[in-house]
């Protein structure tokens, strides 16, 4: 057998993807102090997250960095160069999903200081935000095992966010006449689309993962083409 | 970068992607691009279970290949790999080693070149050669290195139908206009750039169907290398090439196809592995060796 080579170049790819992924941390951490401020209406927790979301912005920052220099000193090709690919777009992924939290908490001061709280609704967003923080964690493994069907997995937990996000919506819709409830329904709706998109992200990040195993990529569903999607 | 919560944009992160059909799409444009720059439809190489020997050492075995027409294709691995020798076969050059045997057929356009009936040496008026050093005739002037073929070939032909092919051999090699005045001094006073594009000149000068290259960059700088890979983009719309070469990255950007040989061990023969389009074999290769090789972890 051959002696391994491009020891230094195989360390630095490691140290990219552990950076990259730890990017997911950082969302998780972001997300439950998110959750926590929609569930006690904590405005200050809320700024803390808005705050905090240069750390996940400077990690993109960082990572994209490591990238273009990875790729004009290295030149990777073939399974090295689909996760640095794939990476880039985990790293677009895990920027989105902190912009996420801080459009949730830039809207609960929307909902004033004593909000008429739909426990019901509240309780199934809150539901909404854990299946999204397990999704996160789910990705990650996913990637870190570039485990494929853990990874196509993420499409069935999502089912999960998107049925519940209907069912807050028709809550929304019944919520009854009082027009603070309603305008509080109204802003829980953002939170509920910011968190829904969340969950498309952890998809989109285990789509990565398919693309990094197969070489193909192909969107685990196609939401303008349902029938033929999932490949 | 946070965005504001008023953009409920569904097509921003939800759009249509087919990339299968937008590759398919852009694989035929390129074909499309390609075929309209053909200028001359050249031969087709076709290797059947071709072994090599030196003596009693087994080389290479059983290469089966197609090198198709107005293409290049690289042919990549470890030293000792039997790339070159395979090469060489490809005119009969491995022949001319002492003890060399060559077993199986190659074929241009269906014709055997090991047939008894073929002369190795219109074997290789059809099937040129460029080296890894350049080597131009010292003693010879530009015109007469271009030319010395011709001398030899084409017996009788006319000092106007030289210069004719002179200049555009020259301008074929992309040298016309560095050495258009002075045609007279020697080939050795040429860079190595220059002087290697003056070897392709005169291999293409003959006409050739398929052009060989052995490493042709290895000894040049590297703008010097990036204008021969310029001009094997060019060569291609003419001829049939066949680049031999250890930089994998001139692999990826200088040729259409890719094939890899590998040995199982030192004193075994060369095999070839993997074959296929460039661009699939660096993203996203069908055998871990190939995967191993071209990202460098071996080689």
């Amino acid at each position: 057998m051959p002696e391994p080579a491009r020891l230094h170049y195989q360390d630095d790819l490691d140290n990219l993807e552990a950076h990259a992924l730890g990017g997911l941390d950082l969302v998780i951490a972001s997300l439950d102090r998110t959750l926590e401020a929609v569930e006690h209406q904590d405005i200050e927790l809320s700024e803390l997250v808005i705050a905090d979301d240069d750390r996940i912005d400077g990690r993109y920052l960082e990572v994209h960095q490591e990238i273009l220099t990875l790729l004009a000193t290295q030149a990777p090709v073939a399974t090295d160069l689909r996760l640095i690919s794939a990476l880039l777009h985990v790293m677009h992924s895990i920027e989105r999903m902190g912009d996420q939290c801080v459009n949730i908490s830039k809207v609960i001061p929307l909902t004033g200081h004593e909000a008429p709280v739909h426990e019901e609704m509240i309780e199934k967003i809150l539901m909404m935000g854990r299946q999204a923080r397990s999704m996160l964690s789910q990705a990650k493994k996913a990637f870190q095992g570039r485990d494929v069907e853990l990874a196509r997995d993420l499409v069935r937990q999502d089912d999960l966010i998107d049925d519940l996000n209907k069912e807050c919506f028709q809550l929304a819709v019944q919520v009854g006449e009082d027009q603070d409830t309603r305008e509080w329904a109204m802003t829980m709706m953002l939170v509920a689309r910011a968190i829904e998109r969340i969950g498309d992200n952890a998809v989109d990040i285990g789509e990565q993962v398919a693309f990094v195993v197969t070489g193909l990529f192909r969107e685990f569903e196609d939401a303008s083409h349902p029938a033929t999607a999932g490949g | 970068m946070p965005e504001t919560t008023t953009d409920t944009s569904v097509s921003g992160e939800n759009q249509t992607v087919t990339p299968e059909l937008t590759a398919t799409a852009e694989q035929a444009k390129t074909k499309k691009r390609d075929a309209a720059r053909v200028d001359h439809v050249a031969t087709r190489v076709q290797v059947e279970d071709v072994n090599l020997y030196y003596g009693n050492f087994h080389a290479v075995q059983g290469v089966t290949m197609t090198i198709e027409p107005n293409q290049v294709t690289a042919l990549i691995g470890s030293s000792g790999c039997g790339k070159t020798t395979v090469l060489r076969c490809l005119n009969r050059m491995h022949e001319l080693t002492p003890n060399a045997r060559v077993e199986g057929k190659v074929l241009l356009d269906d014709h055997d070149i090991y047939a008894p009936d073929i002369d190795p040496v219109e074997v290789r008026r059809l099937v040129g050669m460029v080296f890894q050093a350049p080597n131009p005739f010292p003693t010879m002037s530009v015109y007469e290195n271009v030319a010395a073929g011709l001398t030899l070939n084409r017996k009788g032909i006319s000092k106007s139908q030289k210069d004719e092919i002179v200049e555009r051999s020259l301008r074929g090699a992309h040298l016309w206009e560095e050495v258009k005045d002075r045609l007279d001094r020697p080939g050795s006073g040429l860079s190595g750039g220059q002087q290697q594009r003056l070897c392709i000149a005169r291999a293409i000068a003959v006409e050739p169907q398929v052009v060989l290259m052995d490493e042709p960059c290895s000894a040049l700088d590297p703008i010097a290398t990036l204008a021969i890979e310029d001009l094997i983009e060019d060569l291609k719309t003419r001829y049939t090439i066949v680049i031999v070469t250890h930089n994998m990255q001139q692999a990826a950007r200088a040729s259409d196809v890719t094939a890899f040989f590998n040995l199982e061990a030192t004193g075994k023969p060369g095999h070839l592995v993997e074959m296929g389009p460039t661009q699939k074999m660096f993203t996203t290769p069908e055998k871990k060796e190939t995967e191993d090789y071209v990202s460098g972890r071996f080689g």
